[in-house]
């Protein structure tokens, strides 16, 4: 039996996700060459539209079948295919550490960056926990991958970091156009939509993969309770629990909706798991089905 | 309309314990700590205008609300409110139980009595009877006896409701509301409750001290009984025997039977009689015997019949026998007036033993007036006990009035008849020093009564306080008759008999000075003692039956029977009001459950105990959770 790659990911699933692709809505590309096709025309072989000849063109370009045709050069143009960059967020605050919504978080971002580093495409990854964020430098290649996993695999959750501040420091050593994948519960009181202006100002197109705990989606509460926050330590009185559950999932609810216009509005995705689903599930099926991956 | 009144008021000092169950809920109050991912979603919540609500503020401390709650049913009920009747709302209340003959009637077949029915509406009153509020059960039928004192322990009064049963008797208010005022004296109170079936007459000659409730039971069904039952000595040695049927008063459809005549244990004729509303067929019957024999009338109805033992009627006829009469030869026109009456047998005669006593004498001396007779007439003389009151003088005089419903008087006309002797009554003498020495005026003169009478048990003593041989009676048409009403008196208890009501035993001539043991019916037992004349009396016979009565020098029991015989008690008619003698009208009350004070304690324990379920089942129910 072949040993394990890597602790996030079984081997199966590794050879499962060089079949996917990270498909990207919008052309954010960067200029070094790669294998997504630029917004803009290029020099690659595959042929994009035709526009009227002016001088100074390159007359190698001409399609001189048409010329010969009307009479009237026409320039043939073609795709730029450049380099797509995968930038992976993973938030790795106290909120994650509960009923295994880290881990989930983790094999998403290593089957992510899986996918894109067999893709080609520059993968750098971000992990939000305590103090300053833990930052993987943008690498490409199948070369990278063992690097990319053992960054993952070393990452231990913890601390107060909000999402929208990670953002911010992300952002502040990010340099690039291409993707961003958001992995995190976004439950902040901080403005994320702030956030998200400036990650789609930069030219990121957002992929937001909300997870939330078991006990999130479906407390079991009662009674008297005080609720203590798992990263600031704030308490909060509540009484009679049960009787507030239907209007906790009416605000979750409205949360969630929250997030993913703030992703549609900016030509992004967003998606919603549970950390009790299975990895190959949200994977392989969810994340298919919502386009995320081809 | 009722009013919340409170008996242990100083009991609301205990609402001061609301202050440390506040303070402890307060101090005590800790909240299971959670640690959640984040605050941020419950916050929103929190913040959300639907919790901070009124409703939602409430709830916020439901735990606190219902302690409180249940702190204060739990004082109020020890501070026992009640809610005040306009009815009732004294703290002593005598119970006026009625459970004369009437109350055994049924309302349906296999019904309750209404003897049941009263004691089911005092078993309810007992049931909410406040703790300031005492009772006492008076029972009352022919007499009234009190069952017991104002008390309020309720197990008492329930024992002596239990223990209470029909006495087969025909009721008498006036007795039980006289009973009540004698109480009154010696405790306070200004309400009496009278439970009863209505069954009295709708006049009482009683001036009312206090006021009196009276409840009405519902009626009972319908009801056929013997309610008369007599007999007379025909000629021949012959008995006609009367018996009178009557349906009850309610009854719309005619009942059926059949009446059985009874003689000597033998049933000697039996006749169908039919009782449609309102009728009451007499029968008649012959008897022929020469001899005493007990005669029992049974009727036996052929559908509901609400009173059973009113069926039966027992008659004793006693045996025949001439009537033994002292006449001197010296008074003719009596002697003259008795000689032409058949069946008597007249004294002094000659070789003829003088019984030993006489069933009618007329004497006219003063050294006679010993004589042993069971009725006496004196003539010319002034009793010894109204010589004070009376003295004769010889002086023309008339007869000014006479009571002519008096068995003597009776057909007797004094009109224009001239006394020449003419009794006067001593200065300051009225009606009543008549009264009070026992006689009874029946014939009134000028100036003196003209005739008096005094009974005596059995005896009848009769005072012509004139000679008639000395007025213009023996002349006219009414001496005759005078005499012959004389005799008739005499002849009463030996040529008619009529059938012994229940109440007390007729009385009976056994050896003198001796124990009899008395069996009735229901396992009655009693002991009775004959008087130096061997009259065994006072024995109380409450039920109808057969009473058999053994002892000294009777070999064998002699059967006595008791019957109910009385038309307003079979009728089972019952009044809507009572007439009192100050011109009171008492109306009867329509509820049909007692208006009493009612206790609230008891609801609001129960109220407290549902309330702590209630907090119990909410704070241990599992929470509703929405899936996903």
């Amino acid at each position: 039996m072949a040993s394990q790659i890597t602790t996030l990911l079984a081997n199966r699933d590794l050879d499962r996700l060089a079949r996917l692709r990270l498909n990207a809505s919008r052309r954010f590309t960067n200029r070094s060459r790669g294998e997504h096709l630029a917004a803009k025309g290029g020099t690659s072989t595959e042929f994009c539209d035709y526009r009227d000849y002016t001088p100074g063109d390159d007359v190698r370009f001409v399609d001189w079948n048409i010329f010969a045709r009307t009479e009237r050069p026409y320039l043939k143009q073609f795709h730029q295919e450049e380099e797509l960059q995968v930038a992976l967020l993973v938030d790795g605050s106290n909120s994650m550490l509960f009923e295994g919504k880290l881990d989930l978080a983790r094999q998403v971002a290593a089957a992510i960056g899986a996918v894109a580093l067999r893709g080609s495409e520059k993968v750098s990854a971000t992990f939000l926990g305590g103090g300053e964020p833990a930052r993987l430098a943008p690498c490409r290649g199948r070369v990278s991958m063992g690097k990319f996993l053992t960054f993952l695999e070393r990452c231990e959750g913890g601390g107060e970091t909000a999402i929208e501040a990670g953002v911010e420091m992300f952002l502040r050593r990010h340099s690039g156009r291409g993707v961003v994948v958001l992995i995190s519960d976004f439950l902040t009181g901080g403005d994320l939509r702030r956030a998200f202006n400036l990650l789609n100002s930069a030219g990121l197109e957002i992929f937001a993969l909300q997870i939330l705990a078991p006990s999130e989606l479906a407390p079991e509460l009662n009674g008297d309770l005080r609720f203590v926050d798992s990263e600031s330590g704030a308490n909060l009185d509540i009484s009679s629990a049960g009787d507030l559950l239907a209007l906790y999932h009416e605000y979750r609810e409205a949360h969630a909706a929250l997030i993913a216009d703030l992703c549609r509005q900016r030509q992004g995705r967003f998606l919603s798991v549970s950390a009790g689903d299975l990895f190959e599930t949200v994977v392989f099926d969810l994340m298919r089905r919502k386009g995320w991956v081809v | 309309m009722g009013c919340v009144s409170f008996l242990s008021l100083s009991s609301a000092w205990l609402f001061l314990l609301l202050g440390p169950l506040i303070a402890f809920y307060f101090l005590k109050l800790k909240r299971p700590r959670q640690v959640i991912p984040s605050l941020v979603l419950w916050r929103q919540v929190l913040n959300d205008q639907r919790v901070n609500s009124p409703f939602q503020r409430f709830k916020r401390n439901l735990l606190l609300i219902l302690q409180i709650l249940l702190l204060t049913l739990l004082v109020l009920a020890a501070m026992q409110p009640l809610i005040r009747r306009q009815s009732v709302r004294t703290g002593r209340l005598p119970v006026l139980i009625d459970c004369s003959a009437s109350m055994a009637a049924l309302d349906k077949p296999g019904g309750i009595t209404r003897l049941e029915a009263a004691k089911r509406r005092v078993r309810a009153m007992l049931k909410g009877l406040p703790g300031d509020q005492e009772l006492s059960l008076i029972a009352f039928s022919k007499g009234a006896r009190r069952l017991t004192g104002f008390t309020n322990n309720t197990r008492e009064l329930e024992e002596a409701l239990e223990s209470l049963q029909v006495e087969e008797v025909p009721g008498d208010l006036e007795e039980v509301l006289r009973l009540a005022q004698a109480l009154s004296r010696s405790a306070v109170f200004d309400h009496v409750l009278l439970l009863s079936d209505g069954n009295f007459p709708a006049h009482a000659n009683f001036e009312l001290p206090f006021k009196i409730e009276y409840q009405r039971l519902e009626p009972a069904g319908t009801n056929a009984g013997i309610t008369a039952c007599s007999a007379r000595r025909a000629l021949g040695g012959q008995w006609e025997l009367f018996v009178q049927l009557s349906g009850s008063a309610i009854a719309e459809t005619s009942m059926g039977g059949s009446v059985d005549f009874v003689q000597d244990g033998e049933v000697v004729a039996t006749e169908a009689v039919t009782l449609v509303a309102g009728s009451s067929p007499r029968l008649a019957f012959k008897v022929v015997t020469d001899k005493a024999a007990a005669i029992e009338v049974r009727f036996n109805p052929s559908g509901f019949d609400s009173l059973s033992f009113d069926n039966t009627a027992w008659l004793k006829l006693p045996e025949p026998r001439p009537l033994d009469i002292l006449v001197p030869v010296e008074m003719k026109a009596f002697r003259h007036a008795l000689e032409a009456l058949d069946g008597l047998r007249l004294f002094p005669k000659e070789n003829e033993t003088p019984p030993a006593t006489y069933d009618l004498a007329f004497i006219d001396k003063a050294a006679d007036l010993a004589t042993p007779a069971r009725v006496l007439c004196t003539v010319g003389l002034v009793p010894p006990e109204l010589e004070k009151l009376v003295a004769l003088e010889s002086r023309n005089s008339v007869a000014v009035d006479w009571r002519r419903d008096s068995p003597l008087l009776q057909h007797v006309v004094l009109d224009e008849v001239v006394f020449m002797d003419e009794p006067f009554t001593a200065p300051e003498t009225s009606e009543t020093d008549f009264a009070n020495a026992g006689f009874t005026v029946v014939a009134q003169g000028g100036k003196g009564p003209l005739i008096v009478e005094k009974r005596e048990r059995d005896n009848v003593r009769i005072h012509l306080l004139f000679a008639p041989e000395r007025s213009t009676l023996p002349y006219r048409v009414g001496f005759p008759i005078l005499v012959s009403n004389l005799v008739q008196l005499a002849q009463s208890g030996l040529a008619e008999a009529a059938a012994s009501q229940t109440g007390v035993l007729p009385a009976a001539t056994f050896e003198p000075n001796s124990t009899y043991r008395v069996e009735g019916p229901g396992n009655l037992r009693a002991e009775g003692r004959t008087d130096e004349n061997g009259q065994l009396t006072g024995i109380a016979a409450p039920r109808a039956g057969e009473y058999m009565i053994s002892g000294p020098g009777l070999a064998d029991p002699v059967r006595m029977g008791a019957s109910l015989v009385s038309a307003a008690e079979s009728s089972l008619a019952g009044i809507d009001q009572i007439e009192f003698a100050d011109q009171l009208t008492v109306r009867a009350a329509d509820a049909s459950v007692l208006k009493s004070d009612r206790t609230l304690w008891w609801p609001l324990l129960c109220t407290a105990f549902g309330l702590l379920l209630l907090e119990w089942w909410f704070f241990q129910k599992r929470p509703s959770t929405m899936a996903r």
